[in-house]
């Protein structure tokens, strides 16, 4: 990273000095994806260093760990799935805590595959280019529905109940009328397991974030058959989570988070060689590893989710809101309301205003 | 140990010893204990077969998201589990999720029933985390003490001098730099070793 673009963000804050970070390193968890990329240039092109904080990145296993471990305070805050503040502060799936997304950090950037030999029986080819550029979903899935057979019900793997990844599987089968309950069977992985179990035949098709969609087509185990942008365009995906009494107690910490990450944002837009640079960053091991060889450069749609900059960041209920919509009949199941004070404590522009205009720490 | 306090518990733990460690202690307190190291296979079709009352996951596995999704996936499964929480008792859920543990029980389970089973789990997954540190703590002294002595070695040889010298100068080395000892032989052997290469 140019040494320039730090010294920027720093010297800009002409209403004056933001207050210090009240903690001077911290943890976040994350899931190897490629929209762990934000988090992931803020740390290693040195913008949260800017900031006053040092930052460890943990990968973890999966994501009920990274929930219980951010809710349990053993992890700072984290990427998480954009419905999950809202699944933790209900207490869906664990004893409830309040935790809230401050800032955007992925739109999109999932693809639905589907083992080669059910790729065949719809007439999915991988001649139609990039991941998601079939604009064929629902001719796809309606083809899907006619090649099930009596009896057999495919296996399709999501990443957690409460993720956009459920829900986009749920709008691609319901386009090709399969009932969830009967005709297919539903279960969860977590992204990095995807492309095995695929290959070992313990799923025949999954919806995951990049890029573990385009590295199963890349190694001929699977083919993308829709994606992300197609289904529900521009959607909130990963957001940074914490827990409200985290962000109660550290707010210029906060701060600081959201300031390195607009910076961070900010820089992969407008940075010629950002992109390459990113790449090489996610490739590391503690990172994604040799999961990214296969990509030549960032692919921006995929991840941070293009457009995703600057303002894109900003969380915004009503951006959430059509989300939240379709998780309500998972809601109901469970005997919950979805009720606008909640959807509004956990996805509230707040604290990104506080951190982004307070100072102007950002307008060039 | 009356009838009714026995639960079914499936342990899910990769690491060999632990979850020895763990069936043991729960066998003695009289629950029956099915035990499943590797984790490829369907875990769902294990809960289905054992039926058990608690499942003890460690907390690391990446097997948590397909076991947790069941519940809210599968209506027909007849053993639904949830994510075991005691809402009273938040400091049990904390010591739990440092230990690395995880637990899932039936669905309208009475936690006072579960507790007991999850609080030995806790102590075992604890006392191992205990005796790996100190596995870890004695690997790293045996190799501190093998890098000395090679920083030895190549003092001796490179400054002509004895052991005792040698080690003094090492001695020195670190206190001056406010280091530790295997740190500076580390250094010296960083620098001393492409030198006996090139030679």
């Amino acid at each position: 990273m140019s040494p320039s673009l730090s010294s920027d963000a720093a010297s800009t804050s002409r209403t004056g000095a933001p207050h210090p970070p009240e903690l001077a390193s911290l943890t976040l968890g994350f899931v190897p994806l490629l929209d762990a990329a934000l988090l992931i240039i803020a740390r290693e092109g040195g913008f949260f260093a800017v900031q006053g904080v040092e930052v460890s990145l943990s990968r973890e296993n999966a994501w009920s760990t990274l929930r219980d471990k951010v809710a349990a305070g053993l992890l700072d805050g984290a990427q998480m799935l954009a419905p999950m503040p809202l699944a933790m502060s209900l207490g869906l799936s664990r004893a409830p805590c309040d935790t809230l997304a401050a800032a955007v950090l992925s739109r999109q950037g999932n693809t639905l595959v589907l083992s080669r030999r059910l790729a065949d029986a719809v007439g999915a080819s991988v001649d139609n280019g990039e991941p998601g550029a079939f604009g064929a979903a629902s001719e796809l899935a309606r083809r899907f529905k006619a090649s099930l057979k009596e009896g057999t019900r495919p296996r399709l793997a999501m990443v957690y109940p409460y993720s956009c990844q459920h829900l986009l599987l749920r709008d691609w089968l319901a386009r090709g009328d399969i009932d969830v309950d009967s005709e297919v069977e539903l279960v969860a992985l977590p992204p990095p397991r995807m492309v095995d179990a695929l290959r070992e035949g313990e799923i025949d098709g999954f919806c995951v974030g990049e890029p573990w969609g385009s590295l199963a087509q890349h190694r001929q185990v699977g083919r993308v058959v829709a994606s992300g942008a197609e289904l529900m365009p521009a959607h909130p995906e990963k957001v940074l989570g914490v827990t409200a009494s985290w962000a109660r107690r550290y707010p210029n910490t906060l701060s600081a988070l959201l300031r390195a990450l607009q910076a961070a944002a900010l820089w992969l837009d407008k940075a010629p060689e950002a992109r390459r640079q990113t790449l090489a960053w996610l490739a590391l091991p503690p990172y994604l590893d040799e999961a990214v060889g296969h990509l030549d450069e960032l692919p921006l749609e995929a991840a941070p989710g293009y457009p995703c900059i600057g303002e894109r960041l900003r969380p915004l209920t009503a951006d959430f809101e059509g989300l939240i919509q379709r998780l309500s009949p998972l809601l109901e199941a469970r005997g919950r309301q979805l009720d606008t004070a909640t959807l509004e404590e956990c996805y509230s522009a707040v604290h990104y205003d506080a951190a982004t205009h307070q100072y102007g720490a950002d307008t060039p | 140990m009356p009838e009714h306090d026995t639960l079914k518990v499936l342990l899910v733990d990769d690491e060999i010893v632990r979850a020895a460690m763990v069936e043991e202690a729960l066998a003695l307190d009289g629950h029956q204990v099915v035990c499943r190291l590797s984790s490829p296979a369907s875990l769902n079709d294990m809960v289905q077969q054992h039926q058990p009352d608690v499942v003890i996951i460690d907390m690391e596995s990446p097997d948590r998201d397909t076991l947790e999704s069941m519940a809210l996936l599968q209506r027909e499964n007849p053993r639904p589990v949830v994510f075991f929480a005691d809402q009273h008792d938040p400091e049990s859920l904390k010591a739990a999720v440092k230990a690395g543990v995880s637990a899932y029980v039936v669905d309208g389970l009475a936690a006072n029933r579960v507790k007991a089973v999850i609080d030995v789990a806790i102590a075992r997954f604890e006392a191992f985390q205990g005796m790996r540190r100190d596995l870890d703590k004695a690997r790293n002294q045996l190799a501190d003490r093998k890098r000395i002595e090679q920083a030895k070695g190549l003092l001796m040889k490179h400054q002509s001098c004895d052991e005792e010298q040698a080690y003094r100068m090492l001695r020195k080395l670190a206190m001056d730099r406010g280091q530790r000892i295997a740190q500076v032989a580390q250094n010296v052997i960083d620098i001393l070793k492409p030198l006996e290469k090139g030679s």
